[in-house]
């Protein structure tokens, strides 16, 4: 069982992502944007993985920001990122090391190979 | 002797030669002379040189030159008289005059030698009037375009050039490149590029330039750099063009700030509708489940057509070649997964395809290709291809594979029937036709006759 930050600023998706993950015995955080999410990431609350949209409401690469800051933070901290949007080259450039991306929309069958990959690694 | 030899020689020289008597009489002339100025020995010898031919050697500059220059300074060169002759017309001449002193003589003759010059100088006069014209047209110019020596100082400048770097054309004049503006130009990459187009004679075709100019703003430029060769003259120059794109850079961010936003909007909605269907799934008895997955699929084909779709967007068409090759690689990305011994390949023309009719194309493709990829392949090795082409006014999409073929009772199977009604249903969408092929064990083949998938003749493609 591990512990994992959901960042998504859809509320259907987040919700329904938290469903999914809880589903597999997991425990979950919820942030909506960039500003939530270093709240979590900054308190001292334990944080297995880190799975985050990359567009967020305003921030165009607003996951890529909570990634890297998330990192810095805590140091080794497993990333899988998620885009309905082409993965570009400046994208690619802005991932922390050791990156997964899921492509949206994701089945329920993607997600848990996604996100066993990312607490695998 | 010597006389003799020195007068063959005045003959023979090409300039016209004139000998005066101190009272300005003419006392011989050589042949160049009277043939230049369509004279005789017998009108010119002896006579004043300012009444010859009716008095039309009694030019100003001439009476001036003889009268109060040379009495003072013994002899003058290359003095330029130009003169409207009544038999020969307008001259431009190049006269030396020299005194000629004899020992004991103070004031001797006069040697002219008249040079005439009207051609080089009309062609001078014409080489100015065309630089002027080029001036003219080049101001007209909205871009802004200079023309550099092969050292890249300026040579010239259009006014939308002076205006730009709010200089004046003589302070472009003779400057170097890089020392403009704010030093913009003394960029690396382009002083590589540009040290290029001239010893290798390779042209840039655009070159971007990104900085705030003063009295501009911010502002892009795209460059363009090519050499400039005369015919018979080894100075090369180069030419470079400045083409404004800030406006057409805006709108292409613009435009990508909205693909970007729209696409994230439109893929949350399809994964709300994936992540529905997903819990339906959950919640219904096992032998239902299949029918949820296939429908999560084809969303799923949904979205990846949509990228595809915005991707091979040329103007207002969509090329079917590339659409095909997207389609193919994303099947192959989804179902195969790169160890798979199952190809998809493609055999498509380049046809515009109407962008209205591309996501059920796309659907028709993704449908037939499953179809192959799920039961033609038992051993898990082989090729699909998905082929698109012209054929008369006909467009013909063809998927064809090399598996096992289809059996009578294969086709009575449910699934199998279900996916082929989804093939039926976007066959008539799109107002095709399937035309059934021999079934057997060599694999299979499905055609379908597309008459109306091209683009409308309305919509000009246009270079993106």
């Amino acid at each position: 069982m591990a512990i994992i930050l959901i960042v998504e600023d859809d509320i259907f998706i987040r919700g329904l992502a938290e469903m999914m993950i809880q589903d597999w015995g997991h425990q979950t955080l919820l942030a909506s944007d960039v500003d939530e999410a270093l709240v979590l990431l900054r308190s001292p609350v334990k944080i297995d993985g880190l799975f985050t949209d990359i567009y967020l409401k305003a921030a165009v690469l607003g996951g890529c920001d909570v990634a890297r800051a998330a990192v810095a933070l805590r140091p080794g901290l497993r990333v899988l990122y998620t885009t309905g949007n082409t993965v570009t080259e400046n994208m690619k450039s802005l991932f922390v090391d050791g990156k997964h991306v899921l492509r949206k929309p994701y089945t329920e069958t993607q997600l848990q190979h996604s996100v066993e990959s990312m607490l695998a690694a | 002797m010597s006389i003799v030899i020195a007068s063959e020689i005045v003959e023979t020289v090409p300039s016209a030669l004139i000998i005066l008597d101190r009272a300005l009489n003419i006392t011989s002339a050589n042949r160049a002379f009277y043939q230049i100025f369509r004279t005789s020995p017998a009108e010119t010898v002896g006579c004043n040189i300012f009444e010859l031919g009716n008095r039309q050697w009694d030019i100003p500059a001439l009476r001036t030159l003889l009268e109060r220059v040379i009495p003072e300074k013994n002899a003058v060169e290359r003095f330029e008289m130009e003169h409207n002759f009544p038999n020969i017309g307008r001259r431009t001449m190049l006269v030396n005059a020299r005194k000629i002193l004899r020992p004991g003589e103070l004031d001797g003759g006069i040697v002219l030698a008249i040079e005439d010059v009207s051609i080089e100088r009309a062609a001078q006069a014409e080489s100015e009037r065309a630089w002027q014209l080029t001036q003219s047209i080049v101001d007209t110019i909205r871009d802004p375009l200079v023309v550099l020596e092969h050292d890249m100082t300026i040579v010239m400048a259009s006014r939308a050039f002076l205006t730009i770097f709010g200089i004046t054309e003589a302070a472009a004049r003779g400057r170097h490149l890089s020392e403009l503006g704010q030093h913009q130009w003394d960029v690396p990459a382009l002083r590589f590029l540009m040290e290029k187009v001239l010893p290798e004679n390779k042209p840039i075709e655009s070159f971007e330039i990104e900085d705030d100019f003063s009295g501009l703003g911010r502002r892009v430029f795209n460059l363009n750099a090519r050499k400039i060769s005369q015919p018979g003259n080894h100075v090369h120059r180069m030419l470079l063009v400045f083409e404004d794109i800030t406006d057409r850079k805006q709108r292409e961010r613009d435009a990508e700030m909205l693909t970007n936003e729209i696409s994230h909007r439109i893929k949350n909605n399809l994964q709300i509708i994936v992540g529905l269907i997903g819990f339906e799934a959950k919640t219904t008895a096992e032998t239902g489940t299949q029918g949820y997955k296939a429908m999560q699929a084809r969303i799923s084909a949904i979205a990846e057509l949509y990228d595809l779709i915005s991707h091979s967007k040329r103007g207002g068409t969509i090329t079917a070649d590339t659409y095909l090759k997207g389609i193919a690689k994303t099947m192959s990305a989804t179902l195969l997964g790169s160890e798979s011994g199952i190809a998809i390949d493609v055999d498509a023309e380049p046809i515009d395809i109407d962008p209205n009719r591309a996501v059920p194309l796309g659907l028709l493709i993704n449908e037939l290709a499953t179809n192959a990829i799920k039961h033609a392949f038992p051993g898990g090795r082989g090729r699909v291809v998905l082929s698109l082409k012209q054929d008369g006014v006909d467009i013909v999409l063809t998927v064809t594979d090399n598996g096992i073929g289809i059996r009578d009772q294969d086709a009575a199977k449910l699934p199998e029937r279900r996916g082929f009604n989804y093939v039926t249903i976007f066959a008539r969408q799109l107002g095709g036709t399937i035309i059934p092929q021999p079934v057997g064990d060599k694999g299979t083949t499905v055609k379908v006759l597309l008459p109306h998938l091209a683009a409308p003749t309305g919509i000009v493609r246009s270079a993106a």
